[in-house]
């Protein structure tokens, strides 16, 4: 989905070819989501049979790697959309943790506190690794990946803070010991 | 490394917790606030400690500060047991190793800011003018030089808390403590505040954080859990290498 957005932006301001979008792609969002260039392909080749982007070279005048690529009036528009609609997840996504816990604390037998314990600092060991690279960073020139990197670890800290809230709701209806030792 | 060390290996301690407890009443209406725990805190580290309210962790920080004084065990400060120091001695350890900052500021509103952080080194006898000075000295190195004839309700919340910390460190503290000091922060701001601290501890100074926000306690190098008055965890970045 992002990949499909983003080669759209990145030719809505200069026809490009595959991997002149691999590079942008790849550079505006912090070098943390590397693309293979099969899957830039794949992306304009789809994009293409929707109407959305259309290829400037004539069939044949050159190889796929050098064969440049515009965006459509469709895909302007498309692109256009895109950016207006805010991006709403699919409630409840299935999230491997949350259902970790559920079927602990449906379980019964199995030791949450040190569930919730262990969990909780895997993630606070992982925010002090985000936290290391963020002190590093230049706030001028990393900006992208800055912004990355704020959004990671506020989902972890928001991870954090729900262990939290688990902790105490079960603890207020005693499936978790007042006095917990690992 | 502004500190003094004997030893020229490792990182000396700074803060030492030897099986130290704190609890209150006696008998059947004892309430125990920290049961025996043993703790190290070594010059150039920055500990963050978490833990739901009422898991001990202003105790813990109330005792390395002196302001408390253990029902057993040892509470030992820059080589000095804390518990065996009398109160003048615990007056002169506040002001000259050990500084506090709290959320909620403290800052004198009729003093400007070089004013207030000159305050400690006042009330250790400095004479006014190199009291200024030094001052003067910690606002620049939190970045506040030239607000310091700003009063605290001409500075932002962060500017403030700022301030707070050019207080606490005054006059070369080694060893700073801090209460939820991002609490009342927005987080850039609070992020900010926490880069000070690092950069405090980076420089060879030594810190204590208790915080129950995890993006904050993650500038530290090491986070210890706090549960109903017991360590019971402990974290480090993955990429941290044994001391």
């Amino acid at each position: 989905m992002s990949v499909r957005y983003g080669i759209l932006a990145l030719l809505a301001e200069a026809p490009s070819h595959g991997y002149q979008l691999k590079s942008a792609f790849e550079r505006r969002t912090g070098s943390q989501w590397l693309l293979n260039i099969g899957q830039v392909y794949t992306t304009i080749q789809r994009l293409e049979q929707k109407g959305l982007v259309e290829s400037i070279a004539p069939d044949g005048a050159a190889d796929d790697d050098r064969r440049d690529y515009r965006i459509t009036d469709a895909g302007r528009a498309e692109l256009e959309s895109w950016f207006e609609n805010p991006v709403v997840l699919e409630e409840p996504s299935r999230d491997e943790l949350t259902i970790k816990v559920l079927l602990a604390t449906a379980a019964g037998s199995v030791d949450l506190t040190s569930l919730l314990q262990r969990q909780r600092r895997a993630s606070v060991e992982q925010l002090q690794a985000y936290t290391q690279r963020k002190a590093t960073a230049d706030p001028e020139r990393d900006v992208a990946f800055l912004i990355l990197l704020d959004a990671l670890i506020f989902r972890t800290e928001a991870e954090i803070r729900w262990l939290d809230a688990c902790d105490a709701r079960l603890r207020a209806l005693g499936l978790i010991e007042g006095e917990g030792v690992r | 490394m502004t500190v003094s060390t004997t030893g020229s290996t490792a990182a000396s301690t700074m803060v030492r917790l030897e099986g130290a407890a704190r609890w209150f009443g006696a008998g059947h209406t004892r309430v125990v606030a920290l049961h025996p725990t043993s703790l190290e805190v070594k010059a150039g580290e920055l500990l963050a400690v978490m833990g739901p309210s009422g898991s001990g962790k202003t105790t813990l920080l109330s005792l390395v500060g002196g302001l408390d004084k253990p029902s057993e065990g040892k509470v030992v400060v820059d080589g000095k047991d804390v518990g065996a120091m009398k109160s003048r001695d615990l007056a002169i350890l506040r002001r000259r190793t050990v500084g506090y900052v709290f959320q909620d500021l403290n800052l004198l509103a009729g003093l400007t800011a070089a004013e207030n952080v000159a305050i400690p080194l006042e009330l250790d006898g400095r004479a006014v003018g190199a009291a200024r000075h030094a001052a003067l000295d910690a606002l620049g190195s939190v970045g506040l030089g030239d607000l310091a004839s700003r009063f605290p309700d001409d500075l932002s919340g962060g500017e403030q808390q700022r301030v707070a910390i050019a207080r606490a460190l005054v006059g070369g503290r080694p060893i700073l403590l801090a209460d939820e000091p991002t609490g009342a922060l927005d987080s850039m701001t609070g992020e900010s505040v926490m880069r000070l601290l690092r950069r405090h501890c980076d420089g060879g100074g030594t810190a204590i954080l208790v915080t129950h926000d995890a993006a904050h306690a993650a500038w530290a190098h090491r986070v210890v859990f706090l549960r109903d008055g017991r360590i019971v965890d402990e974290a480090r970045p993955a990429s941290a290498t044994a001391a």
